[in-house]
């Protein structure tokens, strides 16, 4: 086995599913360079990486819940509306009723479970397409919005704002960074370290094969270089600004969801559900509840996103939320996921989300304008997919598949072998 | 294999300590603010953040922005906010304006109301922001205002229809509906403010009359000042109300929604009533000059541009800019100086001196 192909197993799985993510990861940190030089180095400027993640950290939230309706086999296309009316909700609760913010976000947790169930209950139990009936939401909810906040523009109070426009407090000694991040960036280092150790410890005790030493050390480098130069730039911003809140609120999200799909039964009946429901239920998955469950989380994450965006905007508006539930679509596909349910990752979906948000920056930050980003995001959503589309036709089975072959001498068409598959052990084809 | 990821986080643990030596974290430029005490470089960047193209004006002030800025010697980055997500696209621009170092930022608000954050970042880094046309609301952070004379465009407005209907028809009481703007512009209180204070006394006298009695200014908004709505809105009046009745009048707060109430009236096979406009697009110039739309509004965006690009080079230079009211425009938090221009009512009586200085109109008035 050559040294990349036991590389790009043994760092992604080598299926499908994975190596299209890598592909992705790959294409980021191409695009991310590519604006860096561009730009003279805007794109990787402190202020700048601040702004990418409070600017977008909620359509990154709303990719999470839509990774796991589109894994079901469903869309949901009342996420923007949904967030529009929970944002007029909260404003107008807190405008009128001077309740605390923290109740105030509750109460829109609570609505945006209320409109979950509403939608989960049409979709599961009546058996309504989730297209119509979040077709249905869409209208709905934003006529609710209209109708409450009468098409007016509510501001928020100082103490909501901090979940959209709100950062680590400065916090002891003056080390000339923002302590609070560095804790944080030290936090994640030894959480790579740890992860990579055990997983090894697990490998060994089972007496399966054990990652090549130096594949180890790739694996645990990378990201800690990754997350030291985020650390250092998040933490040496202007004074003031450091990790937003909003984007820790998306990290924990996201390490939940990414643990629930992967490792939990309730998460696999998820990927069960979108790839064959038929079979899924007769194996005893509930089918109902599961659909239930997939399109109210949907509903709660998408209140959580339209109060973060109100806090950020200091004021819920008549136009919030329109054409986030095409963000949060474009991402989760452009991160792997099928269209046909049954395959993706919630990381696929963020890297994807990052893909779309960075582009969508860098353009900015050359001065380009917004009639030519959005052609330009167009087309790199259809040729995302379409490359893919296409590799599978061709029996090869991904981007990296076909970024790899003019480097290898050997260049064989045909798919991995099925001892690669019988290696993968303890893997899931779809985890990551 | 334990001494190897050691190594590993050794390694990374060095790597932290030497960025961390070179730290480049200041709060200097925090601090400096836009007391536009000191100016700046006369070629420094000037960030304009306009709203989505929706009508000619907004098409007219980027280019005016572009050209008169590069004339002066500044860097400009002119962006327009796009058609879907206008407020989420807007506050992004601001952000690169100010990533970009932006010395100057102008903002014509998408949302008045949801800027807050980006205008008070740009502030922190030391930019002066000036709100173009649309007052941002809530924040310390909006320095200047530069715009026409809003409540007088209103006044003008009101006066106008007062004026078209009595030509047409000597006495009353005459018909007339009420359109105004989107609810989400601040600016649309304030023509709808103006144009009632001329009309409310003729109402209350009962010698005009609201036919369908949609008087307040959350029955007669335009959401997001589209013409569709307007049109909308107008067909299902026509119906409820002027199936046996005569339409005297419409006050239109601008020329888009003024052309789609009178396609409407149109459709139905109505007289046309004498409709109020502001913005001299070029499609309203010619309906007057046919003697269809009554009037609009010249605000010539040259002049309000060309103010705006006054107050830049005033910044530059370290001179406190012009302004010429610092008294009525309060954004909810202070009062923001303001420089106001004079707008000019334009009707067929007018129309061919309104507009004798103008390259692209003037051809069409002759």
């Amino acid at each position: 086995m050559s040294r990349v192909k036991e590389l790009r197993k043994s760092l992604f799985g080598g299926r499908t599913s994975n190596a299209r993510q890598f592909g992705m990861i790959f294409t980021l940190v191409a695009i991310v360079l590519l604006f860096q030089i561009l730009t003279n180095g805007l794109t990787l400027n402190s202020g700048n990486l601040v702004s990418l993640v409070s600017q977008y950290s909620y359509i990154l939230i709303l990719a999470i819940g839509m990774l796991m309706v589109i894994v079901a086999g469903h869309i949901d296309l009342s996420v923007g509306s949904i967030a529009a009316f929970v944002g007029i909700v909260v404003a107008k609760v807190m405008q009128d009723y001077s309740i605390p913010w923290f109740l105030a976000i509750l109460i829109g947790l609570a609505v945006g479970a209320a409109i979950g169930a509403w939608q989960g209950f049409w979709v599961a139990y009546v058996g309504v397409p989730a297209f119509i009936v979040t077709l249905a939401g869409m209208m709905l909810f934003r006529g609710g919005n209209q109708f409450i906040g009468n098409a007016d523009t509510v501001p928020v109070p100082e103490g909501f704002r901090i979940i959209g426009a709100g950062f680590l407090p400065e916090a002891g000694p003056n080390t000339g960074y923002n302590n609070l991040t560095l804790l944080l960036g030290l936090l994640l280092c030894v959480a790579v370290v740890v992860r990579e150790w055990r997983a090894r410890r697990t490998r060994r005790e089972m007496a399966a094969d054990v990652t090549p030493m130096w594949i180890s050390v790739i694996r645990v480098a990378v990201p800690i270089v990754v997350v030291v130069f985020a650390t250092l730039r998040f933490a040496g911003g202007r004074v003031g600004t450091s990790f937003p809140v909003s984007g820790i609120i998306l990290g924990v999200l996201v390490l939940i969801y990414a643990f629930v799909t992967r490792n939990t039964a309730g998460g696999r009946h998820i990927y069960a559900v979108g790839g064959n429901a038929r079979a899924a239920e007769l194996s005893g998955v509930k089918l109902k509840r599961v659909n239930f469950l997939v399109m109210m989380n949907m509903s709660v994450l998408a209140a959580l996103a339209g109060m973060i965006f109100v806090a950020r905007s200091a004021a819920s508006g008549p136009q919030d939320g329109i054409g986030w539930e095409l963000d949060a679509i474009a991402a989760v596909f452009i991160g792997g996921a099928a269209v046909s349910g049954g395959l993706g990752t919630i990381s696929g979906s963020i890297v994807g989300g990052l893909v779309m948000a960075v582009l969508n920056n860098g353009l900015q930050l050359m001065g380009v304008g917004s009639d030519r980003v959005q052609i330009i995001k167009g087309l790199v959503l259809l040729l995302a997919v379409a490359l893919d589309v296409y590799n599978k036709k061709q029996g090869r089975f991904s981007i990296i598949e076909s970024l790899m072959r003019p480097f290898r001498r050997d260049a064989p068409t045909a798919p991995a072998p099925p001892v690669a598959a019988g290696q993968e052990h303890g893997k899931s084809p779809v985890a990551g | 294999m334990r001494n190897i990821l050691a190594r590993g986080v050794a390694a990374g643990a060095i790597a932290l300590l030497a960025l961390t030596a070179c730290s480049q974290r200041s709060d200097s430029n925090a601090g400096g603010s836009a007391d536009s005490g000191k100016g700046f470089a006369a070629n420094s960047l000037i960030g304009v953040a306009l709203p989505a193209k929706t009508s000619q004006n907004w098409v007219l002030a980027g280019d005016l922005f572009t050209n008169g800025l590069k004339e002066a010697g500044f860097q400009s980055d002119v962006q327009y906010a796009g058609s879907s997500t206008t407020v989420a696209d807007q506050q992004a621009q601001i952000s690169a304006m100010v990533t970009k170092g932006a010395k100057v930022i102008v903002i014509g608000a998408t949302d008045a109301a949801q800027l807050s954050t980006q205008v008070e970042a740009a502030k922190a880094a030391g930019a002066t922001v000036i709100a173009y046309d649309r007052l941002i609301k809530n924040t310390q952070g909006v320095d200047y205002y530069v715009a026409y004379d809003n409540f007088k465009v209103g006044q003008l407005q009101g006066q106008a229809l007062l004026d078209g209907m009595k030509a047409k028809k000597p006495k009353g009481p005459y018909n007339i509906e009420l359109f105004s703007g989107s609810s989400d512009d601040n600016n649309s209180a304030v023509f709808f403010d103006g144009a009632m204070s001329v009309l409310k006394p003729q109402i209350d006298a009962g010698d005009v009359v609201v036919g369908s009695g949609q008087t307040d200014i959350k029955q007669t908004a335009t959401d997001g000042w589209k013409a569709e709505n307007a049109q909308r809105r107008m067909d299902s009046l026509v119906t409820s109300t002027y199936t046996s009745k005569t339409l005297d009048g419409v006050l239109s707060p601008n020329d888009t929604l003024a052309r789609a109430i009178i396609t409407s009236v149109k459709g139905a096979g109505k007289p046309l009533p004498v409709v109020t406009g502001q913005d001299s697009e070029a499609e309203s110039v010619k309906s007057i000059v046919a003697g269809e739309q009554y009037s609009t509004i010249n605000k010539d965006t040259r002049n309000l541009v060309k103010q705006t690009i006054q107050m830049v080079k005033d910044l530059q230079a370290g001179k406190a800019p012009q302004v010429n009211d610092t008294k009525s425009y309060n954004n909810g938090v202070k009062v923001v100086p303001s420089y106001l221009l004079k707008p000019l009512i334009v009707t067929k009586a007018n129309v061919v001196e309104a507009y004798a200085n103008d390259p692209n109109l003037a051809p069409l008035t002759k």
